[in-house]
């Protein structure tokens, strides 16, 4: 991809790719941290099944259940974002984004009060391996989600003079690309390490 | 297939990038420091060893040996010798050196007395002493 | 600038240098010059290395091997130092359109760090190692006798003032002048590079930690900063041999560091399986260093594209050749060489064997010898006066590449060869042998190294052979 990219303008006019193709460099980077993320999981889990299953005893599913919810429902908003910007509704696009933002904040508090839960039982990254996964995957999808964050908010700053609308509309795509692979990611680590028991 | 690829995206994908994974190396290195000292709860960081560390430093012993696998090639790993061959065989050895076997790979003397062996002795019996999760895979490093 | 610092220039040769657009450019010859000298040097000290594998007494006891290892290794980085400088000085003033800050200053600067490597090393030769330490203040802050870190304190103190006059000239030709990304690249790359070195005077007594920080000098600069600096590099020369659309580059350029740091920051995790450090680094360590190969084919891929898509056919043949080289070898050693032994499965087996030291060499001389001889190949005509090099001295420069490159390349094979028996004999054996008779089966790789290295050596003469020929025949 890297290379023919550039030679685009000779190329028929064909599907077109929403946002930048640096961000979504970035995020099949991203996706391939979590993957191979997730391979690993996947052979450590089979190698030490009890201890797996044994963690994820501890695991509760509500909370995990209404944070795919909020996720899901801030992805809806960053869709609702750039419509209402390619309609050049401006203050109800900004809403939208703020909306995904309020979302995400749910995400993080409910995230935040299942981390330290565990923290409290004393559970560290060096506790087993199973530990061990759940605290790198959760951590670092939750920093995920709180740069998700920053990028809304830093597109919801600067639609503040109008600079997105119909046409304009490859900062606001950028944002929500992102925000759809924290997403994704949420569900298949949603279904890995708190549903497949 | 048709895309933007603009130069301020990724310049701010490069320094937002880079920001949030040092910043995440940072929080890794918090807890590293933190459980360095649990996870090496039998290494015996004595006067003696520290001491000792001194002499390993200065005498360049890194310049050929492998210590928990990090120097030089040129020479045994010394990360777990207080174990292969204990600490009189390792004195007796220092002293002895050098061979002077011809073609064979020479190691200088360094003309410690008794009370600095013993403390490079203390250091490498600490060395021995690290978790290193069960690295080397035998005993010959 | 001042009249005053103008004529601080080595202009003695008073004819106007057309090829070069500001005068003060003219203070990268000597960096260059004596990276070249340095490099020389390090080819020598590697060469008897070499034989010491093999021929162990070799000039024992008046240079041991750890004493050569470390003039060989020191060299590497002072040479590449010289050459980073110079290329910032040259660079720098060119992206910012404007004379360099104090011309008077770069001058000063070179004469004391060549001055202080120069003492550096002879203190190395000519004292034991513990004397050396002792009459330079070790006592005070014990720093030394760590790979790479060698130097007396008085020098690394030394190396930080060098670069604090470094980088102060440069961020001073830079705040006032135009600010293109390349030069912003480069300008974080160097103050990273100076940054990350104040860990070398980080030594605690806890060895665990000791390597840890450690990791931070040597990681961070070869897979982080250093990549940056070398980019920038690559950039620049890119944009001038090619003729491409500058902001096309730059984006580029951006994206591929960004990879770099994405996956190289935690990828530091492939030094911390085995050190004393928690487990979890092994996990951590492998996915993302899994992936640092991904900037290094982005990098070679762009080389190519952009010279591919060239608008113009730049005279200097012979730079266009070695930045297309940097690209190759830099994803083949430590992209690919890298990726051998970086997952923790395998890195079990192969931590420090001469698999490192493979990798080591090929990625040294892929990634940073080359991309400084790729500034040096574009620049040092220019700096001479010339648009480009006769046809002559361009053949027997690019003879000199191909020679060169294809000694590493041996060199690497043969270490690679070294490493599979040493793991098979040493490691994965169910009766393993001790280290010194693993060493004994693999004296044929250790001699045909030393026939690679002096292939290499070879080479290196002939690429100086190439400065002095004049080629009469110019077209």
């Amino acid at each position: 991809m890297n290379g023919q990219s550039l030679e685009l303008t000779a190329a028929p006019p064909a599907r077109h790719i929403p946002g930048d193709l640096a961000m979504w460099c970035f995020i099949l980077a991203e996706l391939a941290v979590f993957g191979v993320f997730f391979l690993v999981y996947g052979v450590y889990r089979r190698q030490q099944p009890a201890l797996f299953a044994e963690g994820q005893s501890h695991l509760a599913l509500l909370l995990p259940t209404l944070n795919t919810l909020l996720l899901i429902a801030g992805s809806a908003c960053m869709v609702a974002a750039v419509k209402r910007f390619a309609l050049d509704r401006q203050a109800a696009a900004r809403r939208a984004l703020l909306l995904a933002m309020v979302f995400g904040s749910g995400f993080l508090l409910c995230k935040l009060y299942e981390l330290a839960g565990k923290f409290m039982a004393g559970i560290s990254l060096s506790s087993n391996d199973f530990w061990m996964f759940y605290l790198s995957l959760t951590v670092f999808h939750f920093l995920h989600v709180v740069l998700g964050m920053v990028i809304v908010a830093a597109v919801w700053w600067m639609a503040r003079d109008g600079r997105y609308g119909p046409g304009r509309l490859d900062g606001v795509e950028t944002a929500a690309a992102y925000w759809h692979m924290v997403d994704l990611v949420w569900l298949v680590l949603f279904a890995l390490v708190y549903v497949a028991r | 297939m048709s895309a933007s690829f603009t130069k301020s995206t990724a310049r701010n994908i490069f320094y937002g990038g880079s920001v949030f994974f040092f910043l995440i190396f940072l929080g890794l290195t918090v807890d590293t420091t933190l459980a360095v000292p649990s996870h090496n709860a039998k290494a015996q960081l004595t006067d003696a060893a520290v001491r000792g560390k001194k002499i390993w430093e200065t005498r360049n012993c890194a310049g050929c040996h492998t210590l928990l696998g990090e120097g030089a090639f040129f020479a045994p790993e010394l990360g777990n010798v207080y174990v292969r061959r204990g600490p009189e065989f390792i004195k007796g050895w220092m002293k002895a050196m050098p061979t002077n076997v011809p073609g064979r790979r020479q190691m200088p003397q360094f003309n410690l007395n008794d009370a600095q062996l013993d403390d490079l002795v203390a250091f490498l019996k600490y060395s021995s002493q690290i978790n290193t999760n069960n690295w080397p895979p035998n005993i010959e490093g | 600038m001042s009249n005053a610092t103008v004529a601080a220039l080595p202009a003695s040769k008073a004819t106007v240098n057309d090829q070069i657009k500001y005068r003060s450019q003219a203070v990268a010859k000597p960096y260059f010059v004596a990276a070249i000298g340095l490099f020389i040097g390090q080819i020598l000290f590697g060469l008897i290395i070499g034989l010491q594998y093999f021929k162990g007494d070799f000039l024992f006891p008046a240079i041991p091997f750890g004493t050569a290892r470390m003039v060989h290794t020191n060299l590497l980085i002072v040479w590449l130092l010289f050459g980073f400088m110079g290329a910032g000085y040259f660079l720098i003033p060119e992206e910012c359109e404007r004379e360099l800050y104090s011309p008077k200053l770069a001058i000063i600067t070179f004469w004391v760090f060549l001055v202080a490597g120069a003492l550096t090393i002879l203190g190395y030769l000519g004292l034991p190692y513990n004397v050396l330490a002792h009459l330079t203040g070790n006592d005070l802050l014990p720093t030394m006798g760590r790979g790479y870190l060698e130097q007396p304190l008085i020098t690394k103190v030394g190396i930080v003032l060098v670069a604090l006059s470094f980088l102060f000239n440069l961020s001073m030709t830079l705040l006032s002048g135009r600010k293109t990304s390349i030069s912003i690249v480069m300008m974080l790359g160097l103050w990273g590079l100076a940054i990350f070195f104040l860990f070398s005077f980080v030594n605690p007594n806890n060895l665990v930690l000791d390597k840890y920080f450690w990791w931070w000098v040597v990681h961070l600069w070869v897979e982080g900063v250093w990549e940056l600096i070398m980019g920038a590099m690559l950039a620049f020369v890119l944009v001038k041999v090619t003729g491409v659309d500058r902001e096309i580059i730059e984006k580029w350029l951006y994206l591929i560091i960004a990879m770099t740091l994405i996956t190289g920051i935690i990828g530091t995790g492939h030094h911390y399986f085995w050190i004393g450090t928690p487990g979890y680094w092994q996990l951590l360590g492998s996915v993302f260093s899994a992936l640092e190969p991904v900037p290094f084919f982005m990098m070679t891929v762009f080389a190519f594209n952009m010279v591919k898509r060239r608008r113009r056919e730049h005279p200097n043949q012979a730079a266009t050749l070695w930045a297309l080289g940097t690209g190759v070898m830099s994803f083949l050693g430590a992209g690919v060489w890298g990726f051998l032994g970086t997952l923790s499965v395998v890195n079990y087996y192969t931590h420090g064997t001469q698999l490192t030291a493979a990798h080591g060499h090929m990625a040294f001389y892929g990634a940073y010898a080359m991309v400084v001889l790729t500034m040096i190949s574009y620049t040092m005509p220019l700096l001479r006066g010339r648009e480009a090099n006769s046809a002559a001295a361009q053949k027997l420069e690019k003879t000199a590449f191909w020679v060169m490159t294809l000694a590493i390349v041996g060199i690497t094979l043969s270490l690679t060869a070294a490493a599979v028996t040493q793991v098979s004999l040493q490691r994965l054996s169910a009766a393993p042998l001790s280290f010194m008779e693993t060493q004994q089966h693999i004296m044929p790789m250790y001699w045909a190294r030393f026939g690679f290295g002096l292939c290499f050596f070879t080479g290196l003469m002939m690429y100086v052979t190439s400065f002095f020929v004049t080629g009469k025949r110019e077209s």
